[in-house]
């Protein structure tokens, strides 16, 4: 950080806006993404890619492009000198394919030119002969006992069932039920900056690849496999990483250029053309839910039947995690007593499918709002109403049987919005003929983590013998500002000014694992991680300074980089002082914190357990105004609680729920990945500024007690209520209601003209 | 990047003012002008997000005007002024909006920035004291995926603002 942030107290640092790490890099043009490295010899990489859906490899002819000008190499599966697999969960992915191709773009082989155009050229020769298979596109089919098998094993990635009381009986006792099906579509995380990568070999002999990435350090372990390359041999460095939102978090290019880097010993780059970076990066899953609630007659929620059906594509990425976390969150934030839940994923010959922004849980929550709207419409009650009537409190237990101990905010979330949603109601704009306006109101929880599993991180802090303190974190930020808030996290401990903390991040070579950047974990967890190496450090400083000072501990304090008596603040030492007498007494200068969330497995049978030591909760409201004769929507307002434990960066935080709410009205209006036909932004679009409502951010503070000082996260949950928000809004507007997303132009005419019908 | 077995011969030079200094430089005629500032220059602060004038990330600034860099050869530069990110601090607009950026959370990972400045340097050489629409008109070509863009409109008022005052003081 640079002293342009040292407006920020120190002492004070959780709570405040520090300016972000690497801002002014990257204002000035100056921060060097993988796209802008240049080094001495440097060739360039292109992925050969199959033109088939699902087909056997029958040839490959790579003599011409051999011979073509500039080309320094070719490479196929045959020459991977390790185990060609690799994958997050289940290793099911082929750096480059052997026998056979699943999906359209899946890589065949690699080659190096001199130059990208003679790279290019060179690619161009390769001829490949197919023998063609019939190819699934839906997931159901695929689950077909005759279905063609894309996977040896079979076309089922996996399942997830949860169950919790009687469901059969409390639907016999229903005095409401709704049943309805749901689906949503392939949407394109659609970061700015293409994949890309560079490698090298330093002068010690090591593997160097800098990477555009979410988890360097889960990177290095594949890079090794694929290499059959020690870790000592292999260091990963994350660039500056230009949004990733949870694509970021496959091996995208490091293998292709951890191979030619290696076989070749020169330095190589890889850039992904955007189409590219569209055709063989995953996508968000599309899901078929089909979801029965029961409720009491005043609106209690009985019970709840989902079937949640999806699709994972041609490999498995993060589809395991998405089965769970869609299952585990289909009940929504509310108290349901009996559950019967059953999540089904499937390969297919489409796009992989991966983690994006919320796992999952966008698709399940826009199911769950809207049945709550229905319920609450059939009821003859107040949407908001309903909801708090059924959200989760302190001692609720949640579908998986969790009980709640603390820092449960629903129920305050839907109580800050609750002011604008009536305001809404009350006033409503002046409408012309062919508009109409409506509100809808939409909540979620959102489990802090990875599902039911160890997802530890770690980190050290360091004080160095000038005095100054170092902190290492594997911890990747990809512009959601999580270095920043780590150092807010240890400025507040040691009680210094977060921008004098110099920092390490992410790279295998000074760091030590962070886990993913991904499930909204690197405040919660690297910085629980943080804190206790902070901690420690604090511990034996305190402990040198009192025997120094012959001041008793209780009275001592840290005060800018010295450890001074309470009483007087003249009698100190300073940290330079300590860190000698530290190193002459062979005292560790050094030292490791760790954190992993207090989880259980979920059972195999009934999926009950404790998935996450954490929950963030929010509510959002939106306005729309639905033009009948264009079905056009347009969002005018919408209004975001969030409930994030303790905003240690509250602008950063703001930040989050204004791009989670855009990102959201995206995903509810005009983001639908064709598979095979949707090629680039030209025929795939994202909100732009012109469609941004006004945005009224609510940070809601449920102290989470073992979140570092109260903090939970907020990343994933910013876009979570947008969309079912928004949906329940184009409802209230026209009296009909969408079930799949997004609600285009066609699928909001359809209901313009339904809605004249009634 | 051109195949220089094929070009070498038929490189153009053309001459114009990048960033306040006049360069002379030998392009592809079908180079762009991007691909110029980029690899030829080495200036990459310019940014391509999808080489098809979709998302303004390699936006630059030609005669006062808001261009797409991967749309423009390199060729049409000649005789131009040119300013890319890298000239962007030197003034007082750009200094405004440098801070600004910072000060509001308008960076998030940052691969839109450099344009997303450009297009609000533009803006305020044309017009100091936009209105929001104005504001949401001359960045309506470049597109954020993080921040929302609420950021950054906040920080192009401040900026606004902000040169208003530092301006008013002066005199």
């Amino acid at each position: 950080m640079t002293e342009k942030n040292s407006q920020i107290q120190a002492g004070s640092s959780v709570g405040k806006n520090l300016i972000r790490v690497g801002a002014w890099e990257r204002l000035a043009g100056q921060a060097r993404f993988c796209a802008d490295i240049k080094m001495e010899g440097m060739a360039h990489v292109v992925v050969v890619r199959s033109s088939k859906h699902h087909a056997l490899i029958k040839s490959i002819n790579l003599d011409k492009a051999r011979n073509s000008r500039g080309c320094l190499g070719i490479f196929t599966s045959r020459d991977i000198p390790g185990k060609n697999r690799f994958g997050i969960i289940n290793k099911d992915q082929f750096l480059l394919a052997e026998d056979k191709v699943r999906c359209k773009g899946d890589p065949i082989a690699i080659v190096v030119g001199e130059t990208l155009s003679e790279a290019q050229k060179a690619a161009q020769l390769i001829q490949i002969s197919y023998q063609e298979l019939p190819s699934i596109f839906d997931p159901e089919e695929a689950l077909r006992p005759q279905a063609v098998k894309i996977h040896e094993k079979g076309n089922l990635l996996g399942s997830r069932v949860i169950k919790k009381g009687n469901p059969d009986e409390a639907f016999s006792k229903s005095e409401i039920i709704i049943e309805r099906y749901y689906e949503t579509s392939h949407v394109e995380h659609a970061y700015l900056e293409p994949d890309a990568g560079a490698a090298m070999i330093d002068e010690d002999g090591i593997l160097t690849i800098f990477a555009s990435t979410q988890n360097p350090h889960y990177d290095l372990k594949d890079v090794c496999d694929l290499l059959n390359l020690d870790e000592s041999k292999v260091r990963i460095i994350q660039s500056p990483t230009g949004g990733g939102f949870g694509s970021k978090l496959d091996l995208n290019v490091q293998g292709f250029v951890g191979l030619a880097a290696w076989l070749l010993k020169r330095p190589v780059k890889m850039v992904y053309s955007r189409e590219e970076s569209f055709l063989c990066t995953s996508k968000r899953h599309p899901l078929k839910i089909w979801y029965r609630s029961g409720a009491t007659k005043d609106g209690r929620l009985l019970a709840a039947d989902v079937k949640i059906i999806g699709d994972t594509g041609a490999y498995a990425s993060y589809g395991l995690a998405v089965v769970t976390r869609a299952a585990v969150h289909a009940s929504g934030p509310y108290e349901i007593p009996n559950i019967r839940i059953e999540s089904i994923f499937a390969y297919t010959n489409n796009p992989m499918s991966g983690a994006m922004r919320g796992f999952g849980v966008p698709q399940i929550a826009f199911a769950h709002e809207s049945q709550m709207d229905l319920i609450a419409e059939s009821l003859k009650l107040n949407p908001i109403e309903i909801r708090l009537r059924n959200s989760l409190r302190v001692g609720s237990q949640t579908a998986t049987g969790q009980q709640l101990d603390a820092s449960v905010g629903i129920a305050k979330t839907i109580e800050s919005i609750k002011p604008y949603y009536d305001e809404a109601r009350n006033k409503g704009p002046v409408l012309r003929n062919h508009k109409r306006y409506g509100i809808g109101t939409a909540s979620m929880f959102y489990g802090i983590g990875n599902t039911g599993v160890q997802n530890p991180s770690t980190a050290q802090i360091e004080l160095e013998k000038d005095g100054s303190v170092i902190l290492y974190s594997g911890a990747a930020d990809i512009g959601q500002g999580s270095s920043t808030v780590l150092a807010q996290i240890a400025a507040q401990e040691l009680n210094l000014d977060p921008s004098t903390i110099k920092l390490v991040i992410a790279d295998t070579g000074r760091t030590t694992s962070a886990g993913a950047t991904s499930a909204s974990r690197q405040t919660y967890i690297s910085g629980n991680a943080i804190l206790d190496a902070t901690k420690k450090l604090k511990d034996v400083l305190v402990t040198h300074a009192a025997n120094k000072l012959k001041i008793p501990r209780q009275r001592l304090e840290i005060k800018n980089y010295s450890v001074v008596d309470r009483k007087n603040e003249q009698k100190g030492i300073t940290f330079e002082q300590l860190a000698t007498i530290m190193s002459r007494t062979g005292v560790p200068l050094k030292w490791q914190g760790f954190f992993d969330p207090d989880t259980t497995p979920l059972d195999s049978e009934t999926g009950s357990g404790k998935p996450y030591g954490a929950y963030a909760y929010a509510s959002h409201v939106a306005e729309v105004m639905v033009d009948t004769l264009t079905g056009e929507v347009e969002v005018l307002k919408v209004v975001a609680a969030h409930d994030v434990g303790r905003a240690i960066n509250p602008e950063n935080v703001r930040g989050q729920i204004y791009g989670g709410v855009v990102m959201g009205l995206g995903f509810a209006l005009m983001e639908e990945f064709f598979p095979g036909k949707t090629e680039s932004l030209k025929d795939y679009h994202i909100p732009t500024c012109a469609d941004v409502p006004q945005i009224v951010p609510i940070i809601v503070e449920e102290f989470e007690p073992t979140g570092p000082f109260g903090a939970k996260g907020v990343g994933e949950p910013a876009l979570i209520p947008t969309a079912p928000a928004i949906m329940n809004a184009i409802a209230d507007a026209l009296g009909v209601r969408i079930y799949k997303l997004p609600a285009n132009l066609e699928r909001v005419m359809a209901a313009c003209v339904l809605s004249k019908e009634s | 990047m051109p195949d220089q077995s094929q070009i070498c011969s038929d490189l153009i030079s053309i001459s114009f003012v990048l960033n306040g200094k006049r360069i002379n430089v030998s392009v592809d005629p079908s180079e762009t002008a991007l691909m110029a500032l980029r690899e030829d220059l080495c200036l990459t602060g310019t940014k391509e997000g999808c080489g098809i004038g979709e998302c303004g990330a390699c936006s630059i600034i030609v005669d006062g005007k808001v261009v797409n860099s991967c749309l423009t050869l390199a060729a049409q530069l000649d005789g131009r002024e040119v300013m890319t990110v890298e000239g962007i601090a030197s003034d007082a607009a750009g200094q405004c909006l440098q801070r600004a950026f910072a000060e509001t959370g308008g960076v998030q990972c940052g691969f839109c920035t450099p344009g997303m400045l450009l297009s609000s340097y533009a803006l305020l050489k044309q017009n100091p004291n936009p209105s929001r629409e104005q504001i949401i008109e001359a960045i309506s070509g470049n597109i954020c995926r993080c921040t929302g863009y609420i950021q950054i409109i906040e920080a192009i008022e401040k900026a606004s603002t902000d040169l208003l005052n530092s301006n008013s003081e002066e005199k």
